[in-house]
């Protein structure tokens, strides 16, 4: 009998085809939008994570602290804390730091003939190529020499390398570094490898220096704007930040003017951002669906009043209240799951046209749709009472004299 | 006794005015009768209709339908009542009108708890053969003609093999001469056993019946068998 009441509620919709989908139409826009935007939520998440984990592991940051000033405003607290004497410090006292390194970089004019190029020069050490797994692919990376001996030498990003150096070698060319109204000689020592895309894509336009000839002849300060460090494991990481915590505060005596951060920490917070903010639009498209109800509650109401003859038909045939009951409701969840199924439909291309922009992989989770669509049956179920109690309860005599 | 009537009433209530649509009936109808109820407009023969047909319930007195008394039954139980042992066939014919009238004449099937589709249509498609009509099974009321919608209406007042059919200005509708064809069948019917009741205001028409209850102002005026 259940699948009798289907068909002819199926029928019933298919009779007027436009005003059923215009009912469905709130349903198919809070469905599509939900999934749409879980969708593009988990993608630009996954994207982001996976851009974080491409610049290195197991990676520990340490940058002054910040502070609210009077006004209200954040700022940071002085950056003159950090020298490359508490880096090596930091190295002997915190046993489960593999490495560490000044984070210090600055923008400059590179200049090779007729070409030059504006873009950020990194102070570097060694260590840097084993801290963010990134490498030479030509000639050779800044060396200890380099940085004891404060010697003029450059490492080139792959990009910036054919901007550069279209045609020729760039590795033993000379290029002019114009930083601060001054000009300095670099001997190009190397040419980085491509690390591929991302939204680091910068990365390839960077150039490398020995951070002391950065601090020595370009900033003349000894100062650095912070640390990054890596710990040789996940849980190694984990204990390094202790263990620096511990060190930075015996040493500054003020665990306000530092911050600790591990890589796993800013992915938690990441995650915990973009899982907040998809929730939010989320619920906000759910409100869609909530509307889409109402318009399925007012088609309901128009219909069965359309048809009380029909109902009295059906009551003096035999039919009882929860028969007449059934097929309306029947009639209201066909209505909203197969509003479900389009809106599915449309969210899955919606996310997938975001994806391609955003260039992230498409991710259609099944939780996500089978909420989405439970919703939207819970939906139709819910505004669907009304109307099918109201035709249940028609009097048969007086429905049989509707005109 | 199929149907006992006993002193009758039902009064609507318009606002402040009441309407006295039956005052004071009583009869009797046995098994196998066949009965004509006329009337002039307005005098309670729908109304008493109603009640017969469990669609409506008595102000006061009572109805009872092989010895049960209808108003101390549920809604539920009247419901199964019009769908086993009544057969209720109107002037206005009320069929489903998006529907073919083979699905038509299913409908009570499908509240009567018959298992299987294929089952309710083979016994649709039967009913409609008995009146004539195997022929149109998958055309819509709005298809067919006058008469040939009220043998749908027929064929689906009969499909659960009720104990008692129930006609309100069955010919009311229809030209003369296919008014005349559909007093046949049901003739036909109540040879074939089936208890009869109808309305009518054509005296000619109820002669046909084999007893004739007279109505006038919710009041039984005559009853009489005709030889
Ligand atoms: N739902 C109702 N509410 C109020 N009054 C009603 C209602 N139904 C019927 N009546 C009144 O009850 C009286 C009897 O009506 P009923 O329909 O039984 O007459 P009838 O004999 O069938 O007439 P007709 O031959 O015109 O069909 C009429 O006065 C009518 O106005
Ligand atoms: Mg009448």
């Amino acid at each position: 009998m259940i699948w009798e009441i289907l068909r002819m509620a199926v029928n019933s919709l298919t009779v007027n085809k436009m005003r059923s989908f215009l009912s469905m139409l709130g349903i198919i826009i809070g469905v599509g939008a939900v999934i749409a935007i879980v969708s593009v939520g988990s993608g630009a998440q996954m994207q982001v994570t996976s851009q974080i984990s491409q610049l290195g592991s197991n990676l520990i940051t340490i940058s002054p602290g910040i502070r609210r000033g009077s006004s209200g405003r954040i700022s940071m607290t002085s950056t003159d804390l950090f020298t490359m004497e508490l880096a090596d410090q930091l190295q002997q006292n915190c046993p489960s730091l593999a490495r560490i390194m000044p984070n210090l970089q600055t923008s400059g004019l590179l200049i090779a003939g007729t070409n030059n190029y504006q873009t950020t020069v990194v102070g570097v050490t060694p260590v840097y190529q084993q801290i963010y797994d990134f490498y030479p692919a030509r000639g050779q990376f800044i060396t200890e020499e380099h940085e004891a001996g404060a010697t003029n030498v450059l490492v080139l990003g792959s990009g910036l390398a054919t901007e550069l150096f279209p045609e020729t070698d760039p590795v033993g060319q000379k290029v002019k570094l114009f930083v601060r109204n001054r000009h300095l000689l670099f001997v190009v020592v190397g040419v980085m490898e491509e690390k591929g895309s991302g939204a680091w894509g910068n990365i390839e336009n960077q150039a490398f220096i020995p951070a002391s000839v950065l601090m020595k002849k370009i900033n003349n300060r000894k100062y650095v704007s912070g640390y990054t460090a890596q710990a040789a494991s996940a849980a190694d990481a984990k204990a390094a930040v202790g263990e620096v915590q511990y060190f930075l505060t015996r040493y500054l005596g003020d665990p306000s003017q530092f911050r600790v951060t591990s890589q796993e920490q800013l992915l938690e917070t990441i995650s915990q951002v973009t899982g907040t903010l998809s929730l939010m639009l989320g619920g906000i498209a759910g409100i869609s669906l909530l509307v889409g109800g109402i318009g399925i509650m007012n088609i309901m109401l128009v219909s069965v009043t359309e048809r009380t003859r029909e109902i009295g038909i059906r009551k003096a045939l035999g039919a009882k209240r929860r028969h007449i009951l059934t097929q309306f409701i029947i009639e209201s969840l066909a209505m909203s799951g197969f509003g479900g199924l389009i809106g599915i439909g449309f969210g899955w291309l919606g996310a997938a046209g975001v994806a391609k922009i955003g260039g992230w992989p498409l991710v259609v989770t099944h939780t996500s749709v089978l909420l989405a669509f439970s919703f939207a049956l819970l939906v139709g179920l819910f505004f669907g009472i009304y109307p099918a109690r109201k035709a249940s309860k028609l009097d048969p005599v007086i429905a049989l004299s509707y005109e | 006794m199929l149907i006992q009537v006993i002193n009758l009433q039902r009064t609507y209530q318009m606002g402040s005015v009441k309407v006295e649509a039956l005052k004071d009936a009583s009869f009797q109808i046995k098994e196998g009768e066949f009965v004509a109820i006329i009337g002039p407009s307005g005098s309670g023969k729908s109304t008493l209709m109603h009640i017969l047909g469990c669609l409506d319930q008595p102000t006061a007195g009572s109805f009872l339908m092989e010895g049960q008394d209808i108003s101390a039954v549920s809604e539920n139980e009247l419901a199964e009542i019009r769908n086993k042992k009544i057969g209720f066939v109107f002037q206005q014919f009320n069929l489903l009108p998006k529907a073919t009238i083979l699905q038509n004449v299913s409908v009570p099937l499908i509240y009567g708890g018959i298992r299987g589709r294929r089952r309710q249509l083979e016994l649709a498609e039967k009913a409609l053969q008995q009146v004539g009509l195997g022929d149109r099974l998958h055309h819509r009321p709005t298809e067919i003609s006058g008469g040939q919608k009220q043998r749908v209406a027929i064929a689906r007042a009969l499909i659960n093999n009720p104990a008692l059919v129930l006609a309100d200005e069955p010919t009311g509708n229809l030209d003369t001469k296919t008014g005349k064809e559909i007093m046949d069948i049901f003739r036909q019917l109540n040879k074939e056993g089936h208890t009869i009741i109808m309305v009518t205001h054509d005296q000619e028409i109820a002669e046909q019946a084999r007893r004739v209850i007279q109505i006038r102002d919710g009041l039984i005026q005559k009853d009489e068998v005709i030889a």
